[in-house]
């Protein structure tokens, strides 16, 4: 699946050549080398497409999975870069007929597993009545027996349920793996769909492909109903593990397209038995919890997690059931592939059923007899661990692997129980777009099913995992190799959904989303302040770059003293270009401004800027719009040092910064025309003025500190970095004097970028978050607001003016030392009111028993 | 005997907390031998939430949770507790410990199977094989299992020093083997690996000791202790207590509270509370006889 240029237009038809692997089930052509039943159409529109075009198409749709930025590993994090997430051209057809079969298959799994946990949690009838070996319970390291005796709304253990299938030689699907805890991949799988149709939106239509929306909107509805007492419009929150989780993008993409608060476990608390959510305007009660991360994350009080990870009493809550968590804590116990060897029994048991969808033939080696069996046939099987614990497979994967047949068989006697044999499965293949052309490569299906008063309905549709070899799917399907979309094919017509149309009754008016947690307030101030700092820092370096460059002499630069200040005070250059004389290091300057300005491990400099800026909007995906995402997206690629980092000269990074200067710009103007003006807005611009506010503050001292250097081009490049200098040419031409200068950047709160226009702003927005109004008293963040702007007000421009002129810069600068002082106190002002609820929660010391002898 | 029984815990954090959460196992289990009557559980500050529940082994749990600023939290148990003399099995004639041991896995009545669940690998305590190697000298063939066990008590209580600064509460059994000494907790543990690694059931009991003055002198108030020891599946004697701290009888001075596969399952006290700062923490427990 490497990437295609469109340079490659040779090809006529992209079939044509396509040669199926021999004694390989293939999932487009049949032995006799047609097109299998539900591929006939697009077969058909895939040879109209005029030659090179697929090529085309698949280069855009590349760029419109970049620009997403769709990645998934260690988010944010620049020692462990993304893996983006690899998506192949060509889905995975499937005819509705035969889907269905499996879909009744994979629901009534579901159904079973749903059973399993019920029994298992409950009278574990299946354990007394010998269904199941007693041991593969009681040894199984992820029953924690304070999981037990739950008995979540509707005695529903699954909410979500997913299962991985791969199709043998013999033409039938079969399950690889069971999902319980958090099945992973629905956002993937959404995110492929709207790549791939929107690569193809013809061969999607004329193929008549059933739609996902359907699953989601079923999802959602057994989330809302799952609300305790039957609760109306109850509040749902997703629960993610936070950035740095290989989880994370898929949990924001989810969390924006249910349109549910995206939280980590430190924005929610039990209060009074009750799950409650930390907003910005206090605790809100919280019905559902639809958790991501592993049961035993999730209460560090009964479960097995650190204090500093999960919701203390989350457990006891759920017992209570003032709270719904889906999945129920603990179900992923079933998903251990020990229990699969019983599933058929387990399903006569429980349901009076055959099982319908069967797993691949599997051996639990704590049972003797299939011991010997798997011992007798070590070469034809393939080993697994028999209880999984979600997430933590790579290293057994890997240990297994390394290990010798003799040193598997003296593993599986030494432990038997720690073991499962499976039967080995020849995948089958279906076509991947590779080097221009299609090659056979082996797939597996993730599928989903979701619970529903009617019981569990299967998505239409899926994740398909591609890779090079057959070798069993032991890791998470998320890992490594390509995916594929899958398409369920109609023969009827397909009517199109969204998931806005499902409310039948009207909804009430509201001027406010989603509650906002105080950390993505936090999140969005920072994000803000970022995006000033980067935008000062591209501003000055541009000014100062377009001096470097220019043929003027440096000793005929009057203004590079002040520049090289500014910047230094920024971090962008060593302070010593400041205190040397200019003359000798300048040369040096030109060479090294390019490396230390994309130097992402320097404090300060823009790069780590622009890295700090990229992580603050990682943190708040879920809350900006796509488009805005994208141009931080393309600040973030554009302005790297790879791969011209040797090349990159100060002309290149002149272009560079033009570049971001515009973007920035464009994020700028699509927070103004687009967002509302609620607490989400706030809180950005709250971060932007402080943020701007120092940085004015910053630049008029590095030039106001020197008296003697005030002269007019001086004064004009500090119009022109902040962004004034055409205001000011209007107002007073070429005259180029003090007072006008200071107005204009400090009391004119007519100017966008002065210091008193920032201030006044941020007084407006102090006075309009939420608070107590019954407070006789104004708060601090109030009363810090307030005394900045009045100070800003009081400043009698020309007197100061006329003292600078006369060499007395102290009055001036002190009075811009003292604003600067007080504007961090202003942040911590609101940090502490809004954005901080509580410390770190700590495990109170144990006590030892200790009776003396 | 009767008991009137107090058990006194007390938190000191260094700066106030705004909110605590607790699960604590502090009422005395009921058994065909022991009865708890009056048991009360209370809290200062006031807890805001407060709820009990059974718990998978049978014992009572309580969770509480305080949501005011609080610089220190105190949690008193008491209750009245009646004891039977125990009626020990005669050890010669328990069933050979193979015999328990090959009957485990597969004799499914409801107490065999209740039996089994304790023969595995538990958070506190993994079976291994020099657990194996040093239980061995007192299991040899066909060896009566109560016979068996008590020698093995005796040779913990023998082996081991009781040290209460060797040890912490997170201590690992296999260390706590290698170097010979802990607390009782930790002898209980040694002890349940030994068993659980020759494949028999044995089980963690928490409770109280009541202790008796030296002769002569008055009973101090508040000088009894928390207390732990173990319990071996012997079939058809059922379970039997064992107290390897002080390889005594586990008669009328021993009152149980709760049992479990480790402490870990019946930690009498544990909590989360949100806060930076350090704390203290103190127990007292006072085990007063009382006339019936």
């Amino acid at each position: 699946m490497a990437v295609l240029t469109s340079t490659d237009v040779r090809q006529k038809n992209l079939l044509e050549d396509y040669a199926p692997q021999v004694g390989v089930y293939d999932e487009l052509l049949d032995a006799q080398g047609q097109p299998r039943s539900g591929w006939q159409t697009f077969c058909r529109q895939l040879g109209e497409l005029a030659p090179g075009e697929f090529a085309r198409r698949w280069d855009q749709a590349q760029s419109l999975l970049h620009e997403n930025g769709i990645a998934y590993g260690a988010y944010g994090d620049s020692e462990n870069p993304l893996r983006p997430w690899v998506v192949d051209p060509l889905p995975l057809l499937i005819a509705a007929e035969a889907w269905e079969r499996v879909a009744k298959g994979l629901a009534q799994r579901a159904r079973l597993m749903d059973r399993l946990l019920a029994d298992l949690y409950g009278p574990q009838t299946l354990i007394n009545r010998r269904v199941l070996p007693a041991d593969l319970m009681f040894r199984h390291p992820g029953f924690l027996r304070a999981y037990h005796g739950q008995r979540p709304a509707g005695n529903r253990f699954l909410t979500c349920y997913a299962a991985d299938l791969a199709r043998g030689s013999d033409g039938q699907w079969r399950v690889l793996a069971d999902r319980t805890e958090a099945p992973s991949g629905l956002g993937f799988a959404l995110e492929n769909r709207i790549v791939v149709s929107r690569m193809l939106p013809d061969v999607f239509h004329r193929c008549q492909v059933e739609r996902l929306a359907p699953h989601f909107i079923a999802l959602h509805q057994a989330l809302a109903e799952s609300a305790p007492q039957h609760r109306e419009n109850p509040r749902i929150v997703l629960l993610s593990q936070g950035p740095g989780t290989s989880n994370y993008f898929e949990d924001a993409y989810l969390a924006r397209y249910l349109g549910y608060t995206l939280v980590e476990a430190g924005d929610l608390a039990v209060r009074n038995g009750q799950v409650m959510l930390k907003t910005l305007g206090g605790l809100l009660s919280v019905d559902v919890v639809f958790r991501r991360p592993n049961s035993e994350h999730c209460d560090p009080l009964e479960l097995a997690s650190d204090a500093s990870s999960g919701i203390v009493g989350l457990l006891q809550a759920a017992r209570e059931r003032t709270v719904t968590i889906a999945n129920t804590l603990g179900a992923g116990l079933v998903e251990s592939p020990g229990f699969m060897a019983y599933l058929p029994a387990c399903c006569q048991e429980l349901l009076r059923e055959d099982l319908l969808l069967l797993s691949v033939p599997t051996w639990w080696c704590g049972d003797p007899a299939s011991k010997s069996h798997v011992l007798d046939h070590l070469d034809e099987l393939t080993i697994r661990r028999a209880y999984r614990t979600r997430g933590q497979d790579l290293p057994f994967h890997r240990q297994l692997q390394s290990w010798s047949k003799d040193e598997l068989a003296a593993a599986i006697r030494r432990s038997p129980h720690a073991f499962v044999a499976q039967q080995r499965i020849d995948r089958s293949a279906a076509p991947v777009w590779s080097d221009g052309g299609l090659k056979p490569q082996r797939i597996a299906l993730r599928s989903y099913a979701v619970a529903t008063p009617e019981g569990f309905e299967v998505m239409q549709g899926g994740l398909v995992r591609v890779s090079q070899s057959s070798r069993p799917l032991d890791l998470s399907i998320l890992s490594g190799e390509g995916s594929k979309d899958a398409w369920i094919v109609s023969q009827q017509p397909v009517s199109p959904i969204s998931l806005l149309q499902t409310q039948p009754q009207t909804v009430e008016l509201r001027r406010s989303g989603a509650e906002l947690p105080s950390r993505v307030a936090d999140n969005l101030y920072w994000l803000g302040r970022h995006i000033e700092r980067s935008e000062a820092a591209a501003r000055l370096l541009r000014t100062t770059i377009l001096r470097l460059t220019s043929e003027t002499e440096f000793e005929q630069l009057p203004e590079l003293p002040m520049l090289l200040r500014a910047l230094a005070e920024q971090g962008q250059i060593e302070p010593g270009y400041v205190v040397q004389g200019i003359s000798v290091p300048l040369p040096d300057l030109r060479r090294s401004l390019p490396t230390s300005v994309l130097d992402q491990h320097q404090v300060g400099s823009l790069r780590f800027t622009v890295g700090q800026l990229f992580r603050a909007a990682t943190l708040v995906r879920d809350r900006i719009s796509t488009d805005s995402w994208r141009i931080i997206s393309r600040i973030d690629q554009h302005f790297r040092p790879w791969p011209r980092y040797a090349g990159v000269d100060l002309t290149d990074l002149l272009t560079m910064l033009d570049q971001m200067i515009i973007d920035l710009a464009a994020f700028s103007g699509m927070v103004m025309e687009s967002m509302t003006r609620g607490n989400i807005w706030r809180f950005l611009d709250l971060g932007r003025r402080l943020e701007r506010a120092l940085q004015v503050i910053c630049l008029a001292r590095s030039a106001l500190e020197h008296a003697r250097e005030l002269t007019g081009p001086v004064l004009e490049t500090l119009l022109e970095v902040a962004d004034s200098l055409m205001t000011y040419r209007g107002r007073y031409l070429a005259s180029l004097q003090l007072g006008p200068v200071i107005d204009l950047l400090l009391t004119d709160d007519t100017n966008p970028r002065s210091l008193a226009y920032q201030l006044v702003v941020l007084a407006e927005h102090v006075e309009r978050l939420p608070r107590d109004h019954s407070q006789p008293l104004l708060a601090l963040d109030q009363r810090l607001a307030i005394g900045l702007l009045h100070d800003i007000r009081m400043i009698d421009v020309p007197m100061l003016a006329d003292l600078h002129a006369r060499g007395q810069s102290a009055p001036l600068v002190e009075l811009l030392t003292a604003l600067e002082e007080r504007l961090p106190k202003l942040s911590d002002a609101i940090n502490h009111q809004y954005l901080i609820h509580a410390g770190p929660a700590q495990q109170m010391t144990e006590i030892r028993m200790e009776t003396p002898t | 005997m009767k008991y009137r029984i107090t058990h006194l815990t007390r938190y000191a954090y260094s700066t106030a907390t705004p909110v605590c959460h607790n699960l604590v196992y502090l009422t005395p289990r009921q058994t065909p031998r022991q009865r708890c009557r009056d048991f009360v559980l209370e809290m200062s500050p006031d807890p805001a939430h407060l709820t009990s529940r059974r718990d998978y082994f049978g014992n009572q749990s309580s969770y509480f949770s305080i949501h005011q600023s609080h610089a220190g939290l105190k949690v008193t148990a008491r209750s009245l507790v009646t004891l039977a003399p125990v009626e020990l099995p005669v050890a010669e004639k328990s069933p050979s410990w193979e015999a328990i041991r090959d009957e485990l896995p597969s004799v499914r009545t409801p107490e065999w199977l209740d039996a089994y669940q304790f023969a595995f690998d538990s958070p506190c305590v993994k079976s291994s094989v020099e657990l194996a190697q040093y239980a061995a000298e007192s299991f040899w063939p066909q060896r009566p299992v109560l016979q068996a066990v008590a020698d093995l008590n005796r040779r913990i209580h023998q082996d081991f020093r009781y040290d209460t600064e060797a040890t912490s509460v997170t201590t690992p059994v296999h260390d706590v083997f290698q170097h010979r000494h802990g607390v009782c907790q930790d002898f209980a543990h040694v002890a349940i690996g030994c068993l659980r690694s020759l494949g028999l059931a044995a089980r963690y009991v928490s409770g109280y000791l009541r202790t008796l003055p030296p002769p002569g002198q008055p009973r101090l108030v508040g000088a009894d202790a928390s207390h732990a020891w173990f319990a071996v599946y012997a079939g058809s004697s059922g379970w039997v207590d064992f107290d390897p701290t002080n390889q005594l009888l586990v008669d009328t001075d021993h009152i149980t509270l709760a049992w479990g596969r480790d402490y870990s399952d019946v930690a009498p006290v544990r909590g989360v509370f949100v806060g930076a700062g350090a704390h203290d923490v103190t127990v007292s427990v006072d085990v007063l006889p009382e006339e019936e």
